[in-house]
């Protein structure tokens, strides 16, 4: 191994990106939208969604007190304004038409006598009234559904607290051990790193040793005293520093955009990405083997991209994911790695911890290498 | 050490059931401009390709600068022209004479000599910052030319170097060729053009794999019975043909 010339082949890389606007720009400015585009559209929450409400309640005179009560009102007044755009219609019937018309995702309706029946049964809980709230949604889109039922419950249990009825029960979740107000972009910043650096190195290196190998340069880098295994160590030490780089434009935006969280040491996690990256360029290298024109090489893209981004837990949780598909997602290298920096980033976890993390990449990396060493020694056949 | 730059014994070549390279017996001598001559497929590139360790043989045995290849240790010591334009489109010209430079392991200010020098007699010196990509064909093989040539190289294999390089340079071509060989570099080129075979001081011609004849130019001429390369070609592919 001659590091000298591994670094000429280093050199040559960053010589002609100098040139290559267009994939510069892929490279940086794909990342960016990525987490701009995914970190904002997911992490919305669900908002301003059209509800119709059929109050059949009235208001009902509780003894010893001057006031005659409402509580389905006091229930409306408690909905989330951010998430429920309520509006009144008069009968079930036209609520529900409006349901069906798609004017609105849920018809919620107050039962007559809501108020008395609620006030009875808690006098008298074998009281026979209907105090059920009918929430009739729309669940042709799952998300909007389940913020509606939510919402609807979260002001059940508020109004309840507001009249002094609170469950004598409740649960304390603020007070978290690891990423204590961490909002969903905390959550993401590192997923989508190390599905940005995956991504963009398995595919420039894969175009590129297509390259390499159909334009013949391949052919003469062999006739020099280069080895594969410079060659590839060329083009790791580069595509690890543009992996790096592309990690501190996705910090620095995520930082500044979106205040996100960093409690862990940074320099540990470039430390992952720039192996993900080496794990990434092996994989590339390999994959160019199989392919005899670029286009061919574009059809590997959906091969590259699809598993990584449902199974390597960026938008959700390993947890999530049916058992029997599980052991796939830790056959995908960027698992480790979003695991990885996301501990760090959020969790603060040092070597100590995340190094089963680490050994995996590692191991990743020098199979993926040695592979792709030979892949390219097997030209010379 | 022999005289002899390049010596094979009997060198074949498969892919599959194609026989690329049929028991190619040749000796190349140090400081000579030798041509591989034959139509495609002849096994000239084959032929190449295993000398410069890109290929491994199925039979018989290749000697390079006295080493049997494939050997690692001649690298240093041969340049390589491929047949295809083998550049990096995205670097400027000196950016490609300069990664070659540096593979070959020399210094800054002896790759700035030998870029002056090589970039002088391909006459592409005023394009030695434009991007590869943006020259013409016959440039790009210009500088194909010149990058196989950075490291000052003992022994050159050219393919097909002077395609679609126009004939006031090709004539230049075969001038710097004469120079190197002044300097007892070894040349082994192929090339279609029979006129220009004429210029090699050895001659080989090949035709499916195999090896029709050997000489100077003239020899090969006279062992035809005919008046120039071409017809000799034509006569001893007949004569091939009807021996087998």
């Amino acid at each position: 191994m001659n590091i000298h010339r591994a670094l000429a082949i280093t050199r040559r890389i960053f010589r002609g990106l100098r040139h290559d606007r267009r994939t510069v720009a892929l490279m940086f400015l794909a990342p960016i939208v990525a987490m701009c585009v995914f970190g904002l559209a997911f992490s919305g929450d669900v908002e301003d969604v059209k509800v119709v409400v059929v109050n059949q309640d009235t208001e009902f005179a509780v003894p010893g007190l001057n006031v005659p009560v409402s509580f389905s009102q006091a229930i409306i007044s408690n909905f989330d304004k951010e998430v429920l755009k309520v509006e009144y219609v008069a009968d079930i019937e036209e609520g529900v038409h409006r349901v069906e018309e798609g004017d609105a995702y849920a018809v919620i309706i107050f039962p007559e006598r809501f108020s008395e029946s609620l006030y009875m049964k808690r006098q008298n809980p074998s009281y026979s009234g209907d105090t059920t709230i009918r929430v009739r949604e729309d669940r042709s889109n799952v998300n909007v559904a389940n913020a509606i039922t939510k919402s609807v419950t979260d002001a059940i249990l508020q109004t309840a607290r507001e009249a002094g009825q609170d469950l004598p029960m409740k649960v304390d979740a603020e007070d978290a051990i690891y990423g204590k107000g961490a909002k969903f972009m905390d959550f993401f910043v590192p997923g989508i790193m190390a599905f940005v650096v995956f991504m963009l190195t398995t595919l420039l290196t894969l175009i590129s040793f297509v390259g390499e190998r159909t334009t013949g340069n391949l052919e003469r880098l062999q006739s020099t005293p280069l080895r594969e295994s410079e060659l590839v160590v060329g083009y790791a030490i580069a595509f690890s520093i543009i992996g790096m780089l592309q990690t501190v434009v996705l910090l620095v935006i995520g930082v500044a955009a979106f205040d996100i969280m960093i409690v862990g040491n940074i320099v540990l996690a470039f430390a992952v990405i720039a192996l993900l990256a080496v794990v990434s360029l092996s994989l590339g290298i390999l994959l160019s083997s199989l392919a005899k024109r670029e286009a061919q090489a574009i059809q590997f893209f959906p091969l590259i991209v699809l598993p990584t981004f449902l199974l390597a837990g960026i938008f959700w949780p390993v947890e999530a994911i049916p058992q029997w598909l599980r052991p796939l997602s830790y056959l995908i290298p960027p698992s480790y790695a979003v695991d990885a920096t996301r501990s760090v980033m959020l969790r603060g976890w040092g070597v100590g911890e995340i190094w089963v993390d680490i050994v995996a990449l590692c191991g990743f990396a020098a199979a993926f290498l040695a592979v792709a060493i030979l892949s390219l020694k097997r030209g010379r056949r | 050490m022999t005289s002899f730059a390049i010596e094979t014994k009997g060198l074949s070549k498969k892919f599959g059931s194609f026989t690329a390279l049929d028991n190619l017996d040749l000796s190349i001598e140090t400081g000579t401009i030798h041509g591989l001559l034959g139509p495609n497929g002849a096994g000239k590139t084959t032929a190449i390709k295993i000398l410069c360790g890109l290929l491994k043989p199925n039979g018989g045995e290749g000697y390079v600068l006295g080493k049997k290849v494939p050997d690692r240790s001649i690298l240093p010591e041969i340049g390589y022209m491929p047949q295809e334009t083998a550049l990096y489109l995205d670097l400027t010209v000196h950016g490609n004479l300069t990664l070659y430079g540096e593979l070959f392991g020399l210094s800054k200010s002896r790759i700035a000599e030998r870029e002056k020098e090589l970039l002088d007699f391909v006459a592409l010196q005023k394009w030695r910052d434009s991007l590869v990509s943006n020259l013409s064909g016959g440039m790009k093989h210009r500088v194909s030319l010149a990058c196989s040539m950075i490291h000052e190289p003992k022994l050159l294999f050219l393919d097909e170097p002077t395609v679609g390089v126009d004939p006031e340079l090709r004539a230049s071509f075969w001038e710097y060729f004469g120079l190197l060989k002044k300097r007892s570099v070894t040349v082994v080129l192929t090339t279609h053009y029979m006129d220009e075979a004429q210029h090699c001081d050895r001659i080989a011609l090949l035709r499916q794999g195999q090896l029709l004849a050997e000489g100077t130019p003239a020899d090969v001429i006279k062992s035809a019975g005919v008046t120039n390369l071409e017809e000799a070609f034509l006569a001893l592919a007949k004569r091939g043909d009807a021996r087998s």
